[in-house]
């Protein structure tokens, strides 16, 4: 990864989707620090990825590298924490019987994820499948609903679900304007995600290379190209064996 | 352009990113003129609108409350010259004041402002030389605030309708 992506493209964008995730615009211009619940569904989440190789810490801190490259790797993971936890935090609903539904299903879904996915692809699409439903039903669904006035989903939910009443569940719609900011926060969000292993371009394209006996005479060996190795494979796949 | 000197540079970027962000979310910044004049009183290089502020004063001493706070309002768009949103609270109590009775709600603002100049004030400590003034620091006025809000038995004291205001 090139120092710049390292060290100055992922921490700003991280750092704008943690500055953004909060923000809500309605009546008044509010900044949500996300609550302890944010935290705990962040630290899963960089657990999840992590685990998927979506993130490969050794790639950002290792015994290997200098204390400067591992200063910057480590606000790497310091601003994605932030992000991951405003990015969840952007699209629960603020307070109430929401608030808690919505916090619970974050947390079995990500145990779940934890649990199962083990490849970096799965596991962003994973997220993106999360989080951009978590948005539907915020942004689309919950404001329409709590919208004042009539609106298109409030009469089709009333005709879906005939005599049933919000009663006193409880939602602060947030603003047409923050379901756009939400948007472009979770999109900036998907981006890092998918940058934290993005292979560079370079002139000389990694290989690895292995010994195949079977493909030469007895007795000599030949060394051929098996495949081509992703960055961040390096450390943790051996060769296959013959 | 080394690596160490991009990594540098990419940690100095990063950490007043995190402190610009850090700095938002505790101050909570209504409008971009608060955005942009909390950053410049940070670093001490944030001034009022000096024409704005002697109009202020000018309405304020010929009673005309409304056209004064919205000259101080404008001269400090921010809210962060502690004189500014003292003339701005005082504005609020002048206008407010009753010899009968007091509008609780525009003391209510008054108590917001003066609370504002005076967490503003170095130290907290807010004196404004103006012989104008029946009340010269941030301490008098908030007082008087809380007094004129306060419901208690003196309010039926008949004495108070010779009281003056300050």
């Amino acid at each position: 990864m090139s120092p710049l992506r390292e060290s100055v493209v992922l921490p700003c964008l991280f750092l704008t989707v943690a500055l953004l995730g909060g923000l809500r615009l309605g009546a008044d211009v509010r900044l949500l620090a996300p609550p302890p619940g944010a935290l705990i569904i962040a630290v899963l989440a960089v657990g999840a990825l992590a685990r998927s190789n979506a993130l490969v810490v050794e790639r950002f801190i290792h015994r290997r590298r200098s204390a400067l490259e591992n200063l910057s790797g480590g606000i790497v993971i310091v601003t994605l924490l932030a992000a991951c936890a405003q990015a969840f935090n952007t699209v629960t609903p603020d307070t109430g019987l929401l608030h808690l539904i919505v916090s619970v299903f974050f947390v079995v879904q990500l145990l779940t994820t934890l649990a199962g996915v083990r490849e970096r692809m799965a596991m962003l699409r994973s997220v993106a499948v999360l989080l951009g439903s978590a948005f539907v039903i915020r942004y689309v669904a919950l404001e329409s609903l709590y919208a004042p006035g009539p609106s298109m989903m409030k009469r089709v939910m009333t005709a879906l679900l005939e005599g049933v009443t919000l009663g006193a569940i409880e939602y602060r719609p947030a603003g047409t304007a923050t379901g756009y900011v939400a948007f472009v926060a979770l999109a900036l969000f998907i981006a890092g995600l998918v940058l934290l292993d993005w292979p560079e371009p370079g002139p000389v394209q990694m290989t690895n290379f292995r010994l195949k006996p079977e493909a030469t005479e007895p007795g000599t060996l030949t060394v051929v190209e098996s495949e081509a190795v992703e960055e961040s494979s390096r450390v943790w796949q051996p060769a296959k064996p013959d | 352009m080394g690596p160490v000197v991009v990594r540098l540079g990419g940690l100095g970027i990063s950490l007043l990113y995190a402190a610009l962000i850090a700095w938002l979310y505790a101050s909570q910044p209504q409008t971009v003129a608060e955005v942009t004049g909390g950053l410049t009183a940070t670093i001490g290089a944030y001034h009022i609108d000096e024409q704005a502020f002697a109009d202020g004063v000018a309405f304020f001493r010929k009673d005309q409350f409304e056209e004064a706070r919205a000259a101080f309002q404008r001269a400090d768009a921010a809210q962060r010259d502690a004189r500014t949103q003292f003339y701005i609270a005082y504005a609020f109590y002048r206008q407010g004041w009753g010899r009968v009775y007091n509008d609780d709600a525009l003391f209510k603002q008054g108590l917001e402002a003066v609370d504002r100049a005076i967490a503003l004030a170095p130290n907290q400590r807010l004196v404004v030389d103006d012989a104008d003034l029946g009340m010269r620091t941030g301490d008098e006025l908030r007082v008087e605030l809380q007094r004129g809000l306060t419901r208690d038995a003196s309010d039926l004291n008949p004495l108070r309708l010779f009281r003056r205001r300050l």
